[in-house]
């Protein structure tokens, strides 16, 4: 995998940061593009598909993270990874809510931001989809097709963020068992659960309020402490 | 409330220390000291001697002078007794100076009467007095009356009246004292409601104009306020700006770090690095987290405090994997407030139990109602803190036992602390008589 370079577009206002960053992360194996305002980066990104992640800072003058992220995400399912102050906890639930695909807090070790861009990665490409065994899955009027990672409800697909497509499949694959958080927040994201890690609940929230919309009502439980649960459908006809 | 509490406010508010009864007590007891001197002057004018003097000179004088027209009518050989009458009331200058006197002469036939057939026996008084011819005549007369203002004013003493005056003078002293305590009481309340919640509001106008003292003093105090709270909101934005401001070379120093640890791997100096730089972002956090603590109140929302320690509980398992933790709640314990702060607050205390416990021992956080309060109870079975330090714990930056070794800044309780007092709620820390710390919340239910 370190063979195929990687392509990571990195928005930052701070220069001098960008320009670390991309120094480790291109060492690290990536080739980086680094951009400093919320216009060029929403003006590159839907000119381009050439990225494989978006490192994209939530803090920043002018547009913000959050305006680049809702430009962006309107078009394109470019995986986006934001970066959040330490404290903002309705910083990192509005990303995610808007799509993005996982969230660091910043400042933070970069390597730790290189091996979240690898999860991100691993999980958006297509052959390492955790859901590869079961190519189609059904239940409660939903269809999953793994093989065009689509989900579809009477035919029309369920706009789901790549995130969101994986735990609505792990869920729908181990019906009726309990899964923790944690094992959800590997299976899903790649990557260890953490403190203060709201990643899969957002994602499991949105997965419920896209199937409400449908018409798809309490298919998801929560198990307090626990996790989350698919319940078994009623005797199917 | 304790009984002591309820004797303590019951003598903030009637205490004879209070100046509102000072005030109100002088007043009081100053006019009530001018009407009885009052009094005692009028009354002690009217008994005086030289009162006495004067009626019995008045008394004398108009008998000599109808001795004298006597004996002039008794010369010229005619005593027509009602002459004399006439002749004395055009000779005094009104008839109410005519005074009630029988004069008879020593063979005791009355020469001159006038008024005297009511007066009793025990009022009445005889003096001498010689005519012309200096022949005694016997003037019986009253004894001095008080006269009929005096009686008037002796008589409104002894009556109703007096108690009315009584009761007059005690609600104006009460007014008046009234009207000097009322702005000084609600100056008080200013200030006070000012250095609780850190609300600047504005005085009303009718005490800023008052144009005494007291509006004087309403001004200054005023001014003193919002100079404070420009102050207080300075250095808050200070201490935000400064925060935020580390963050940025903080990154730039961790990428750099970062950098460094990929040509030589294994630096025990990056390690270093990479660990003070989490501290460092660490306390900012925190700093940031108090400054934002301090700033105005936002409105409150319902919390709730189960799903809030459950949260918590599950973050705790995850950063704290060695230590088991029990939660044992009521249902449905939900408070209004502010539900970052809240977080902030519970967190810090459960992480705290948390931190200081060593691997298996047990950390129980419960939540309960209490008239009208939501309690919640963290306790820890680990090594506990000295009952002389509970107090100093609670200081920004004091570490019990001062142990640098462990993470931590000493803001955390301080954070709680104020999340919670913004709550209006108290924390109270005990030592369990079987070791640890017990930490208890007590949240009011309804703001």
């Amino acid at each position: 995998m370190e063979n195929e370079k990687y392509k990571i577009l990195l928005v930052d206002d701070d220069a001098e940061l960008c320009a670390l960053l991309s120094e480790f992360l291109q060492t690290d194996g990536f080739a980086v593009e680094t951009l400093n305002s919320g216009d060029a980066a929403v003006t590159r990104l839907l000119q381009s598909d050439e990225f494989d992640t978006v490192v994209l800072d939530i803090m920043m003058p002018g547009m913000s993270g959050l305006d680049v992220l809702r430009n962006v995400r309107a078009k394109k399912q470019t995986p986006i990874l934001m970066l959040t102050g330490r404290g903002d906890d309705i910083d990192r639930i509005l990303g995610l809510e808007m799509g993005a695909d996982d969230y660091l807090a910043k400042p933070c070790n970069p390597r730790e931001l290189g091996a979240r861009i690898r999860a991100i990665i691993r999980r958006t490409q297509n052959g390492n989809a955790p859901t590869q065994a079961v190519v189609h899955a059904q239940l409660h009027g939903i269809v999953l097709d793994s093989g065009a990672r689509t989900a579809l409800v009477d035919n029309t697909p369920l706009p789901l963020t790549g995130a969101e497509f994986n735990a609505l499949s792990l869920l729908m694959e181990r019906v009726g068992q309990t899964i923790t958080k944690q094992e959800m927040t590997e299976e899903v994201l790649n990557r260890p659960l953490e403190a203060y890690d709201r990643a899969m609940d957002v994602h499991v929230s949105r997965i419920r309020q896209k199937l409400t919309a449908v018409g798809i009502n309490d298919v998801i439980k929560s198990v307090r402490g626990v996790g989350y649960q698919m319940l078994t459908p009623p005797t199917q006809q | 409330m304790k009984r002591s509490e309820v004797w303590h406010s019951i003598k903030q508010t009637f205490g004879f220390k209070r100046l509102f009864w000072r005030i109100f007590l002088t007043f009081w007891l100053a006019s009530l000291l001018v009407m009885t001197a009052t009094g005692y002057v009028l009354i002690s004018k009217y008994t005086s001697d030289e009162y006495n003097q004067r009626y019995f000179n008045g008394v004398l004088s108009q008998a000599e002078r109808i001795v004298w027209r006597y004996e002039q009518d008794l010369a010229n050989g005619n005593v027509p007794k009602g002459k004399i009458k006439d002749w004395i009331s055009h000779n005094v200058r009104h008839r109410g100076d005519l005074i009630a006197m029988q004069i008879s002469d020593n063979t005791g036939r009355t020469i001159y009467h006038y008024r005297m057939n009511k007066v009793p026996q025990r009022d009445r008084t005889v003096k001498l007095v010689y005519g012309l011819s200096a022949l005694p005549y016997r003037v019986e007369t009253r004894l001095p009356e008080a006269p009929r203002i005096y009686k008037q004013v002796l008589y409104r003493f002894q009556s109703l009246q007096f108690v009315f005056i009584f009761i007059a003078s005690a609600i104006v002293s009460a007014l008046l004292s009234w009207g000097i305590v009322r702005p000084i009481n609600y100056l008080g309340a200013f200030s006070r409601r000012y250095a609780n919640q850190q609300e600047v509001a504005t005085l009303p106008r009718a005490i800023l104009t008052r144009g005494d003292e007291l509006g004087d003093l309403a001004a200054d105090i005023s001014f003193m306020v919002n100079k404070t709270h420009q102050a207080a909101t300075n250095q808050q934005q200070l201490l935000h700006d400064v925060s935020h401001e580390l963050r940025a070379p903080l990154a730039r120093l961790q990428a750099s770090a970062a950098i460094i640890e990929q040509h030589t791997p294994d630096s025990r100096h990056v390690k270093q690095i990479h660990n003070d730089c989490v501290r460092m972002d660490a306390l900012i956090q925190q700093i940031l987290d108090y400054s934002k603590l301090e700033k105005g109140k936002p409105t409150p929302e319902a919390c709730d405090i189960n799903a809030l320690c459950e949260r918590i509980a599950d973050d705790m398992a995850v950063h704290y994997p060695g230590i088991p933790l029990t939660l044992n709640c009521e249902p449905n314990v939900t408070i209004s407030g502010y539900a970052e702060a809240l977080h902030q607050a519970l967190e810090n205390i459960i992480g705290n139990a948390c931190k200081y416990s060593s691997r298996g021992e047990l950390v129980e956080v419960s939540t309960e109602k209490q008239n009208n309060m939501a309690v919640i109870t963290v306790r820890d079975h680990g090594p506990g803190v000295d009952s002389d330090e509970i107090e100093k714990l609670l200081q920004p930056f004091y570490r019990a036992g001062n142990q640098m070794h462990t993470s931590g800044f000493g803001l955390g309780l301080s954070i709680a602390k104020k999340a919670i007092e913004k709550h209006g709620g108290r924390l109270q820390m005990t030592r369990p008589a079987d070791g640890g710390l017990s930490v208890a919340i007590a949240l009011p239910i309804n703001q």
